[in-house]
Formats: C-alpha cells, sequence, structure tokens
C-alpha cells in the first residue's frame, strides 16, 4: 500500500476501525465530484450543499452498519448515492434553481488557487458558469452518462448496468453529450477558451484520465 | 494496421478503459489518422473542460460532515 496515497478500501478500513483522519481523507477526495454531480442537477448551491451532507451521511451509516460492499470502489458509490438524492430533490422541485456570480467569498473558497488576477478568476469562472448551464441544457439520458462518467468514475459497463441499457448505448448518450457540449461551446465561443485551458495542439499526446 | 475505429473505442481509450494492447492499437491508429486523432483531441478539449467546471462545497460542508461522522462513532 501506498502510504502517501493509501487506496479508498484502506482508507475506509482504517475508518471502521477507528480512525477518524481517514474519513477525512476520503471525504477530501471525493467530495468536490459528489458536489458537482449534485449541482449540475439540482442547480441550486444551498440545496446541493444539503445532498452532499446527505450524501455522506448515508454512507457513513452503511460504512459504520457494516453494509458497505463495493469492493473498494467508493467514488461511484459515493457519487451514486449523491446523484440518486440530487433527481429525488429535482423532482421534487421545491427549489427555485439560482446559481449566483456575486458572491466574491463563495467564489474565494471554491476557486484553484493560481496566479491569475481577480479579474482573470472572475472571468474563468464565469466561463465556467456558462459550461455548466450547457452541461444542464443537456438531454437527461446524455446528462446522466456523463455526470455518471466524468463525475462520478463510473464506467461505462457501471453506468449500463445502472441505468438498464448496454454499454453500446451508455457510450453512444456520452458521445452524443459531447458532440452537443462541443457544439454549444462553439456556438457560445466558449471552445478554445484561453480561459478553459491552454490547448495542447498536439492531437495524438493524449493525456486520459486515469481509470 | 487497423483503418478506422468505433467512436466508442475512442470514447473508452481517452477515459482510459481499454486494456494496454487495445489502447496501444488505438494509438497507432492515431498517428496514422489524422481526422481520427482530431476527434479525440475534441474528446480530450471536452473532457478537460469538464473539469475546469468541477466544484467544491463550502468548508462550512465538510465540518459538518467530519463533526457528525464523530458523533456517529462515540455513539458506537
Amino acid at each position: 500500500m501506498d502510504l502517501l496515497q493509501p487506496s479508498d478500501s484502506a482508507l475506509i478500513s482504517l475508518y471502521l476501525a477507528g480512525q477518524e483522519s481517514a474519513f477525512a481523507i476520503l471525504l477530501e477526495r471525493h467530495r468536490s465530484r459528489a458536489f458537482t454531480t449534485i449541482l449540475l442537477i439540482v442547480r441550486d448551491e444551498d440545496v446541493a450543499e444539503d445532498l452532499l451532507q446527505d450524501a455522506f451521511i448515508k454512507a457513513i451509516h452503511t460504512l459504520k452498519s457494516g453494509r458497505y460492499n463495493e469492493e473498494g470502489k467508493f467514488a461511484p458509490w459515493i457519487c451514486r448515492i449523491a446523484h440518486n438524492l440530487a433527481i429525488d430533490s429535482f423532482r421534487r422541485g421545491k427549489r427555485v434553481p439560482h446559481i449566483s456570480l456575486t458572491d466574491n467569498d463563495r467564489l474565494a473558497n471554491t476557486l484553484t488557487i493560481t496566479d491569475d488576477g481577480p479579474d482573470d478568476i472572475l472571468a474563468r469562472e464565469e466561463t465556467h458558469t456558462r459550461l455548466r448551464a450547457l452541461i444542464q441544457a443537456l438531454p437527461p439520458a446524455q446528462k446522466e452518462v456523463l455526470l455518471m462518467r466524468h463525475y462520478g468514475d463510473m464506467s461505462f459497463q457501471e453506468i449500463a448496468d445502472a441505468t438498464g441499457v448496454s454499454i453500446n448505448t451508455a457510450l453512444g448518450r456520452m458521445r452524443y453529450a459531447l458532440i452537443n457540449l462541443r457544439k454549444k461551446m462553439t456556438a457560445n465561443s466558449l471552445d478554445y477558451d484561453s480561459n478553459l485551458t491552454p490547448f495542447d495542439t498536439t492531437p495524438v499526446c493524449v493525456q486520459r484520465i486515469a481509470g | 494496421m487497423i483503418q478506422t475505429l468505433p467512436h466508442s473505442t475512442l470514447l473508452q481509450y481517452v477515459y482510459n478503459e481499454l486494456p494496454a494492447e487495445r489502447q496501444r492499437e488505438v494509438e497507432e491508429v492515431l498517428q496514422h489518422d489524422p481526422d481520427l486523432a482530431a476527434v479525440c483531441a475534441d474528446l480530450l478539449l471536452a473532457q478537460r473542460a469538464l473539469d475546469g467546471v468541477r466544484r467544491e462545497p463550502r468548508p462550512e460542508t465538510s465540518e459538518a460532515i467530519l463533526r457528525y461522522s464523530r458523533t456517529f462513532l462515540s455513539k458506537s
């Protein structure tokens, strides 16, 4: 086991043995994916914060009661809990969606620290906010696969199993989700935006997401 | 040499879901197929953009979760 980067399953074992710090690492490792998944569904930051708490509380109960059986795959498990809670909440539709761009304290808390000035940070956040809106506008089936794969860290096979479709259907939905996003990004001048990321023009030199 | 690839395979490649041997095959095809390499670049661009929209919850939310966990622990 890598002591500097303990696996999720190792952290769970330590947590169940009474080491609270192990759970803190798990939370830090996975809260962003789970929170983003929720926020992109419910579109309300306050609701998303509440649902993130609910998701992790549910996880704590399951872990502590000995019912956890995900064979070390904590990331897809917690994100599925988060996803399901967010879908339930969105269907109930009790809150009016709002995403504020004006809360500078909030932005300061959420943005990665960089050498950019305040204007750059705000411009980047505005770009990301517009991109979030594009994701939210995707057809539900495509958005579901995109959230599960990209933020939930579920494999395409796991998504297929969870949603009751074939892996080819899951792959097709993801493909169309990315195509749709690409089209909308281009239409909204978000593509190749330096605020998003400097683009390496070497097409074959890929940096894939670790599985 | 493989001449073409289904885009679904490319998607699995971009998300690192292919076995090592299949990955090498895809990379071989990408080196000889500029159109497919462009599609791959588009996928990677979209992927990076998606990474950019990731958000962190408020520190207070994480604190509340950890506080709850500690309470749960003391009950057991």
